[in-house]
């Protein structure tokens, strides 16, 4: 029994490729020296993309959950709210978020005039963006790099309906249920099952890899290509891992790719150096 | 402390109605005070199940309007004493309330009564917004089917988001011998895939339907029925009491099926 006969996806459908993708995360949580920035997308990010507001909000919590053993408890958060309109009710709601995982909001960067007012109103401390720290404002500026970031580390599932995109490679502590999907510039990780979408390398990176504990995807894409599940599960499950070779996607055992496997420029994928 | 509990789905038509009738009588008959809520507000049917509809005069929307008094809109129930329905309105759409007021009214419940139970709508949208909005707890109620299994992930997801995270799973209408016939996903499929604590199984049964179509919850019938065992054995276990789960598989088992299970088989 060769490992390709028994790992390989049946079907790699080469006249199907997924698009590219271009949008990432709305929300950005960075740290930058003792503060903690979050960063909301601008308006006009969030009308281009036809973002609900509730969508930011799902991934706000995802990332508070993701991180939270990344700072210390009581940590100050500076909120970047670029030109949002934010009333008294949404602060209010963004500062309790934020409590749940013991953080504080202190400061608001805003550009807007409302925001401003209602932020000083509820407190906290305020600064509208025409006297914006140089530091801040090229952190925010940063995020439209290609640069990749830092990996995104979720300690939850993906269910069903919630799309995880990141700049970055992602790691999930948890399955990726059927209906989920996570799509990651970087590599992706499921320290679990994989039962939904993954999409590794999604701005064109073919060298990218998927790795699970469990691979049951209903459909694995790298890059520019795209496998569907095999019809078949084999009978014993241990860590996969999907990476592009020259004739499409393949799966071979977790343990041993770093060993068994190097990439190659001229063919674009993998190939197995024995 | 009362309780707020909401029995939502995602997927239309899996039980929530039956679960919260029989639940809400089960709860009544050993003792507690309950206030059902029927948060299905265009679709109201809470009040055909228990056989309260010819009782309905106000509904929670004049309560919300001033209309009437929160206490004039309660159904008594005909049978429990302790039992109380808070019908919705029919003629008019799950937009007509916000999820503020709703939890006002459910709040305003709670000093009175020791459960509060909403039935949800089927769906994530306005009507959902309004029955979690006062939640502390969630019944989360699917059949072992893969598109009620979906929508019931997509459900728990969203409850989780807005913090409520006691959330506990019952699956319905299972069918032992096509579970056994691997035509049917098992209870441990589906607990495996929602990753929520299991708090109940409920066989398919006719007698359900008969019981819905009475408006008679079931668990309040002379003859016990295994549906009705399974009603009344949640109501247990939400009270906190360790209540072993029925075992359908096991009664279905033929001699066979056992000695393949012995050979590994
Ligand atoms: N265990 C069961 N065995 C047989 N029939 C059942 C069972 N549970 C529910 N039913 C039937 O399924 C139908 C739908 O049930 P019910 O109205 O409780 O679902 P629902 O989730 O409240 O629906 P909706 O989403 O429309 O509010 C009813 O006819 C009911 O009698
Ligand atoms: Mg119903």
């Amino acid at each position: 029994m060769t490992s390709e006969s028994t790992f390989s996806i049946d079907i790699t459908d080469d006249s199907l490729s997924p698009p590219l993708v271009a949008r990432y995360s709305q929300v950005l949580l960075k740290s930058e020296g003792e503060k903690l920035l979050l960063i909301l997308p601008t308006e006009q990010e969030m009308k281009l993309n036809l973002i609900p507001w509730s969508e930011v909000w799902q991934e706000l919590k995802h990332h508070l959950q993701g991180k939270e053993q990344s700072w210390q408890a009581g940590s100050s958060v500076s909120l970047i709210a670029r030109d949002q309109l934010l009333d008294a009710r949404q602060l209010h709601k963004i500062a309790e978020t934020l409590s749940e995982v013991e953080l504080g909001l202190e400061w608001v960067y805003t550009s807007r005039r409302q925001t401003a007012v209602a932020a000083a109103a509820a407190g906290y401390s305020v600064e509208q963006q025409s006297s914006h720290p140089q530091s801040l404002v090229g952190v925010a500026e940063e995020t439209k790099s290609l640069v990749l970031e830092e990996p995104l580390y979720l300690q939850n599932t993906i269910r069903s309906g919630v799309e995880v995109r990141h700049r970055g490679t992602i790691i999930v502590l948890g399955d990726v249920n059927p209906g989920g999907a996570a799509i990651a510039a970087g590599d992706i990780f499921v320290w679990g099952r994989l039962r939904g979408i993954a999409h590794a390398g999604a701005q064109g990176n073919r060298q990218c890899r998927i790795m699970a504990l469990q691979m049951e995807p209903k459909q694995l894409r790298i890059a520019d290509m795209v496998a569907r599940a095999p019809k078949f599960l084999p009978d014993h499950v241990e860590p996969e891992v999907a990476y592009v070779t020259s004739e499409g996607i393949r799966l071979a055992k977790a343990m041993d790719f770093a060993k068994t496997h190097s990439y190659s420029k001229e063919v674009e994928g993998w190939k197995d150096s024995f | 402390m009362s309780r707020i509990i909401v029995v939502t789905s995602g997927k239309g038509g899996v039980g929530k109605t039956t679960v919260t009738s029989n639940l809400g009588a089960a709860l009544a008959r050993s003792g507690c005070t309950v206030a059902l809520v029927d948060a299905d507000f265009g679709l109201r049917n809470l009040d055909l199940l228990l056989g309260l509809e010819e009782r309905v005069v106000y509904t929670a929307l004049d309560v919300l309007a001033g209309e009437c008094r929160l206490a004039q809109a309660l159904v008594k129930d005909k049978r429990l004493k302790g039992l109380v329905l808070l019908p919705a309105a029919q003629n008019r759409s799950k937009e007509s309330v916000q999820p503020e007021q709703m939890k006002k009214i459910v709040d305003a419940l709670a000093k009175g009564y020791d459960y509060i139970i909403v039935d949800c709508p089927a769906g994530i949208e306005m009507g959902f917004r309004n029955a979690i909005a006062a939640a502390k707890e969630a019944l989360i109620v699917t059949t072992p089917e893969v598109a009620a299994v979906r929508d019931a992930d997509r459900v728990i997801g969203l409850l989780e988001a807005e913090g409520i995270d006691n959330i506990n799973l019952i699956v319905n209408r299972l069918k032992p011998g096509m579970v056994q016939d691997n035509k049917m996903m098992s209870v441990e499929d589906v607990l495996e895939l929602l990753g929520v604590s299991l708090i109940g199984v409920v066989p398919d049964d006719e007698r359900v339907i008969v019981a819905t179509n009475k408006g008679e919850p079931l668990v309040l019938y002379e003859d016990s029925s295994l549906p009705a065992i399974a009603f009344t054995n949640i109501a247990r276990r939400l009270q906190g009491e360790k209540v072993p789960f029925l075992d359908f598989m096991a009664a279905h088992d033929n001699l066979l099926t056992r000695i393949r299970r012995m050979f590994g088989g």
